[in-house]
């Protein structure tokens, strides 16, 4: 914590703790109790005090006394439908790997704390939301020092519904506002607009990213109000989609909204070897700084899609801009989901043509191996847009080691693809998904701000 | 940019190599498993075995390809050889599904590949007298020919006008008479959108001389933005003369090369027909996404004009298509029903002051608009697959 200063910009700084508040002990840990943050950040109005102690008080008591924050392993979902807890600690985001859940929100914030300490503040309290919020537990009471800690809408003991909390940094956040110029990773930069794009501004970027999924919704926007409501001062939400993951139908990966299933062929994640050869950043990867290990790139591309144009064109057409038979997921040149596609056996693409998009996309050739992706997308729909047609499409979601080398030479391949005359990429970014939170005294960004 | 081109390939490669290759006599069966009831067997020895109890009714057949051979395999009326449907690309030892709408009367299978041409299987008889999906007659070589030179000459009509105009557009602009050149460009723009040349009919050109900045690192300020929207956006926003002798200059170079390069870059016959019924149905709903929605609108407001002109070129795509069309669609006649009334409502919209901008249109103006183009763009779908040219007769 030695590099506070003031932002690059000359803004002035706003009320920061001073040196007594840092929450981090030499040993790195973190001190119980703190609430700099708060202080900080919520504590200018006359509720403020007040406020801070029932949110003080309250991760750490949640924590503490919730069953299923010490469960090690997720259990069947109860009766209700609601999932068990996913384990929130460990070496690796817990969100990053499982498959899609039902619901999710994606989200990027710019964010407004005026100082590194400020920023660690808001790292604090996302990891305590977010410990909070995926053990689940009664929310300590407010009695009356304010009004309710907790919205409610999960009712009096809050579920976990196996919520997952992601959350990654931009390349913005190392602008020079809070002394971070040379921790970037490597690799992190501004999203770059590929031919066919339509990137909006407004729609793209940020300084964090934070994705929530879970079973239902009613969970991800009572995290999303918890979150929001206790780093107010410190980030404000930049852009946000929400996204669904459909049941099989009939069976099978789920499907996209162009009613092709979608994220068939994707590394294995039980597989430690190709998770550390594609997906997490190694420990002395050469150019990355040491706090990345551990951690994965995402992207985040949010596709329109033109559903009512898509609907218009014949079924062969479709099946050949995907490569895939559309009733079973099956490769064109094969008759079930899973199937490798043997484009040896095609060159000259009478079966698959040599620009459908499963061909272009992984070419399934041991030159393409260390170009493979994680993804995890989900579908969106927000209703019409100005001139009446409907808006939804796909939150293309991938995990990478590294950008360049994976997604940006992925999607380089997969410029002017036919498939590219039905979508319109408009938002998301790139991001660094941080390291997982490794145990109690850890908080996200840690290694980071060292 | 890539729909048309890209798909026909493979396809009419399959087909002209069968008719030249003739019958090298090359079956080879794999010994794949035994199939069941309703697998359909394709293959040069063996197409269109296994329909085990022909019955009437809306089913799935299974496709299996048992051969060592890719197979494009057609269900037709062995009468008149019109087709009910089809599955492209049917790989060695794979099963494909074809859903079907299955009536009484006579069927058979065709199987065409690589090495063989088109072989015709057994007769079916479906027994009874129910009533199933309707069978499309394809066009002879003579029908094809004929489609082709009348839509080459369309386009060669529409280039020799769009010279003149894109070369007034330069003339005006290197005068400095910039309120001139915004009158010309927009006459030069509907020449442009009339030709119909939505999803790359012209290759690089299209986007050279119809090119748009979204995808560009600069944007509009990008040096790789050319053409009639690059100087749109110029003319608009207070761009001088100089600034824009370049790009006018450009555009006039590439529309007189792309005249000289017509018909040269023609697609074959056999790709050519497909292509122009893609287009009829894409040219609209390109013009709906880009310009009746006003995205395309770099500054002159006149996207609805550009839409009209959308609807033109559909007309001019259809006229050439409607003897082979009429016999074919039942919806033919709704089809110009509705782009009467496209056309009346668009018309509207140019009023004494000029064209409406999309934006200033009321919300109730534009649920007309987009229910007559949203209708139309529905009715114009079916030609594609109608006229799919894979389904030619040898």
């Amino acid at each position: 914590m030695s590099e506070h200063g003031p932002p690059a910009d000359g803004r002035p700084l706003p009320p920061s703790p001073d040196a007594a508040d840092c929450p981090i002990s030499p040993g790195g840990t973190v001190q119980p109790g703190r609430r700099s943050f708060l202080r900080g950040m919520l504590g200018a109005g006359a509720a403020g005090a007040a406020v801070g102690v029932a949110w003080d008080a309250r991760p750490a008591r949640a924590a503490d006394t919730s069953p299923a924050a010490q469960a090690p392993v997720a259990g069947p979902a109860d009766p209700q439908g609601r999932l068990p807890a996913v384990p929130f600690q460990g070496v690796h985001q817990a969100g990053i790997l499982p498959p899609p859940q039902r619901q999710t929100i994606a989200l990027a914030f710019d964010v407004t704390a005026g100082s590194r300490s400020e920023l660690a503040d808001l790292f604090q309290t996302l990891t305590e939301r977010s410990r909070f919020l995926t053990a689940g537990g009664v929310p300590v009471p407010a009695g009356v020092t304010g009004p309710p800690s907790d919205s409610g809408i999960l009712g009096p003991t809050v579920v976990p519904d196996g919520l997952t909390v992601s959350v990654g940094v931009g390349a913005s956040l190392f602008d020079g506002r809070f002394g971070l110029v040379s921790r970037k990773p490597a690799h992190l930069t501004t999203m770059t607009p590929f031919p066919n794009d339509n990137l909006d501004p407004a729609q793209c970027g940020g300084d964090l990213s934070v994705q929530l999924s879970a079973g239902s919704a009613d969970t991800l926007l009572h995290a999303l109000r918890d979150i929001t409501r206790n780093t107010r001062g410190g980030m404000q939400v930049r852009w946000r989609i929400d996204g669904f993951s459909s049941p099989p139908r009939p069976s099978g990966t789920p499907r996209n909204l162009m009613g092709f299933k979608d994220g068939i062929a994707n590394p294995d994640t039980a597989s430690s070897t190709q998770m550390n050869q594609l997906v997490w950043v190694q420990a002395g990867t050469p150019g990355e700084p040491a706090w990345t290990a551990g951690g994965s790139y995402a992207v985040i591309r949010v596709i329109r899609m033109f559903v009512e144009f898509w609907d218009r064109v014949s079924i062969t057409e479709q099946e050949n801009m995907f490569g895939r038979a559309k009733d079973t997921g099956a490769p064109l040149d094969a008759n079930s989901e899973f199937a490798t596609p043997d484009y040896a056996d095609d060159p000259d693409g009478a079966i698959i043509p040599l620009d459908a998009h499963i061909r272009l996309a992984n070419p399934r050739t041991s030159q393409t191996a260390d170009s493979r992706i994680l993804r995890r997308a989900y579908n969106y729909d927000r209703g019409v847009d100005a001139v009446g047609n409907l808006d939804m499409g796909l939150i293309f979601t991938c995990y990478q080691q590294d950008i360049t080398r994976q997604f940006e030479t992925v999607q380089t391949r997969l410029i002017n693809e036919p498939l590219v005359d039905y979508i319109s990429p408009f938002g998301g970014g790139y991001f660094f998904a941080l390291p997982g939170v490794r145990d109690q005294a850890d908080y996200f960004g840690r290694a980071l701000l060292a | 940019l890539s729909r048309i081109s890209r798909r026909r390939a493979a396809a009419v490669i399959v087909l002209l190599a069968g008719l030249l290759a003739g019958c090298s006599g090359s079956s080879a069966p794999s010994g794949y498993a035994t199939p069941e009831a309703n697998v359909i067997n394709v293959s040069a020895s063996a197409c269109g075995t296994g329909w085990r109890h022909p019955a009437a009714g809306v089913q799935t057949l299974e496709i299996h390809n048992d051969s060592s051979a890719v197979v494009e395999v057609q269900l037709i009326d062995p009468v008149d050889g019109s087709v009910y449907t089809q599955v492209e690309g049917i790989g060695p030892g794979t099963t494909r599904s074809m859903p079907v709408n299955v009536g009484s009367g006579q069927y058979s299978f065709t199987c065409t590949g690589l090495d063989y041409g088109t072989r015709m299987g057994p007769v079916i008889d479906v027994p009874g007298r129910v009533s199933g999906g309707t069978a499309i007659l394809p066009l002879t070589s003579d029908q094809l020919n004929l489609i082709t030179q009348e839509a080459s000459a369309y386009v060669a009509r529409g280039l020799a006008a769009l010279v003149p105009q894109t070369a007034a557009l330069l003339a005006d602009i290197r005068d400095g008479n910039l309120p001139a050149a915004r009158i010309v460009w927009l006459t030069a723009h509907l020449t442009w959108e009339r030709l119909g040349s939505a999803y790359g009919m012209f290759g690089s050109y299209d986007d050279a001389i119809d090119g748009l900045p979204f995808g560009l690192v600069g944007g509009v300020n990008d040096p790789g933005f050319t053409g009639f929207y690059r100087l749109e956006y110029g003319l608009w926003h207070g761009q001088s003369a100089d600034e824009l002798t370049d790009p006018a200059s450009q555009l006039d170079l590439d529309v007189q090369n792309l005249r000289t390069a017509w018909p040269g870059i023609e697609l074959p016959p056999t790709q050519a027909v497909g292509d122009l019924a893609l287009r009829t149905h894409e040219i609209l709903e390109d013009a709906m996404q880009n310009q009746l929605s006003g995205l395309d609108d770099f500054g002159s407001g006149t996207t609805l004009a550009t839409f009209a002109a959308g609807i033109d070129a559909t007309r001019a795509q259809l006229g050439i298509l409607y003897p082979f069309l009429v016999t074919r669609y039942p919806q033919t006649s709704a089809l110009y029903s509705s782009l009467d009334q496209l056309q009346h409502l668009v018309g509207a919209e140019k009023t004494s002051r000029g064209w409406t901008p999309a934006r200033d249109l009321t919300t109730a103006q534009r649920d007309q608009l987009d229910a007559a183009a949203g209708q139309t763009v529905e009715l114009l779908s079916p030609i594609p697959v109608i006229f799919e040219q894979e389904r030619l007769i040898p």
